[in-house]
């Protein structure tokens, strides 16, 4: 099975993936960190990146969080991406809460 | 009199066959309409009504509508005035609108979430029947999940703004449905900011769950099991199947509940939730957790947020 490399550029992780695995199952099994990991359905929409050199195959992804055009550009969800030649990516994915911003309120 | 029951969930979902496969296969439903829509129908072994699950495929996951069954015929009207004279709008379905149910009435909650209250629904029966029946069948595939019990949604929260989508369920739920508080979360400089609610009908700790968060959306949709070696038994089939598991088995000091969280293929949170919890009454005093206490609330023995639990959702 031929792993291709993908490499996170927000943090210079790099990590192998076979064109049967998509980019986020491969990250998490292999422990690596980089990409946002929630649903792993192409649901939540956490695992947002943008491909910017590679080739990929997607499967069906929620359109409330990627639309048809960023899909042609390479803005895709992770979980629902399989790298098809190595891939150099870029994470766009935020959780639902400002990640940045600490809890005031418990929950928010 | 009044709501009796969560009746059935209608979720998106982005494919399908690979829904059918785990509501099926893993979560053990079986399918018993279709519609010309390509809406699949499917119900839990230990329900009678035709079912409580929708899938509709769709270009997003998340929840359409959530339904409550009501006793009677006339509380349909009952309700419907209360919820008008509330100042919420409510349409009329005709009978048959909602597949195999009398008339209906629908309407939104405050916080956005599509709700449906209907009295009557095509009776297929237990797969165990109601004569001298064994206490489970033996078909029937996956964690054999008994009944979908209950739902949470997620509702705008943001004071700051002055924007409280769960204070206002929670009312509305209260006044208008006649809904008990079981248990609550209180948040905020003072303790004052209902951030969380967990309200019932039957004689559970929860039908429904509000919590708070950044937009609307469905946290979860949890279906029953026995108890805790069942909720084993479900993380393993599900470990077999390679479902993708948030939180695995745990006790809730909310409800007290042994659960397992996990996804279905379209990024939809399931939950089994197994366990009486306790045994709730109208006059029952409703439990209150502090900001401090919130998370030994929903996961007991970690005290700590589980993976992205509140952060992801659809
Ligand atoms: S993890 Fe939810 S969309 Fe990818």
């Amino acid at each position: 099975m031929t792993k291709n490399v993908v490499t996170i550029l927000d943090t210079g992780e790099t990590y192998g993936c076979a064109g049967e695995e998509n980019l986020l199952d491969a990250m998490v099994r292999l422990g690596r960190k980089g990409i946002p990991s929630g649903c792993h359905g192409g649901g939540c929409g956490v695992c947002k990146i943008h491909i910017v050199d590679g080739a990929w195959r997607g499967k069906a992804m929620s359109r409330e969080h990627v639309s048809r055009e960023e899909e042609a550009h390479g803005i895709v969800l992770a979980c629902r991406a399989y790298p098809a030649s190595d891939v150099t990516l870029k994470v766009l994915g935020k959780m639902k809460k400002a990640v940045c911003r600490e809890r005031k309120y418990g929950l928010v | 009199m009044g709501v009796m029951r969560i009746g059935h969930i209608n979720l998106r979902v982005l494919d399908m066959d690979a829904a059918l496969d785990h509501y099926e296969n893993t979560m053990g439903l079986s399918v018993t309409d279709r519609d010309a829509d390509g809406n699949v129908y499917l119900k839990c072994w230990d329900e009678w009504d035709k079912y409580s699950v929708i899938l509709t495929e769709a270009d997003s996951a998340g929840m359409n509508s959530i339904a409550f069954k009501v006793e009677k015929d006339a509380d349909l009207d009952a309700l419907k005035k209360r919820i008008t004279d509330y100042g919420i709008d409510v349409t009329d379905m005709a009978p048959g609108e909602m597949n195999g149910c009398g008339r209906a009435i629908r309407f939104n909650l405050p916080s956005g979430h599509d709700m449906r209250l209907y009295a009557e629904k095509e009776f297929l029966g237990k797969a165990v029947g109601t004569l001298n029946p064994e206490p489970w069948p033996d078909e029937g595939k996956g964690v054999k999940a008994h009944w979908l019990d209950h739902a949470l949604l997620m509702c705008e929260l943001d004071p700051e703004r002055g924007v409280n989508k769960v204070a206002e369920n929670t009312k509305f739920m209260k006044e208008v449905l006649d809904f008990h508080l079981g248990e609550q979360v209180l948040v905020g400089p003072d303790g004052d900011i209902q951030a969380a609610t967990w309200m019932f009908r039957t004689s559970t700790p929860h039908d429904i769950a509000f919590v708070g968060g950044p937009e609307m959306g469905l946290h979860h949709v949890a279906f029953f099991l026995d108890e805790w070696n069942d909720v084993l038994k479900a993380a393993d089939i599900m470990a077999k199947r390679k479902v993708k598991m948030d939180v695995t088995p745990q006790r809730h000091g909310i409800t007290r509940g042994y659960t397992i969280y996990f996804f279905d293929p379209s990024g939809n949170r399931n939950e089994t939730f197994a366990g009486l919890g306790y045994l709730a009454q109208p006059d029952m005093p409703p439990i209150t957790w502090t900001e401090e206490n919130l998370w030994r609330g929903i996961f007991y023995h970690t005290g700590e947020e589980a993976g992205a639990f509140t952060t992801v959702y659809t």
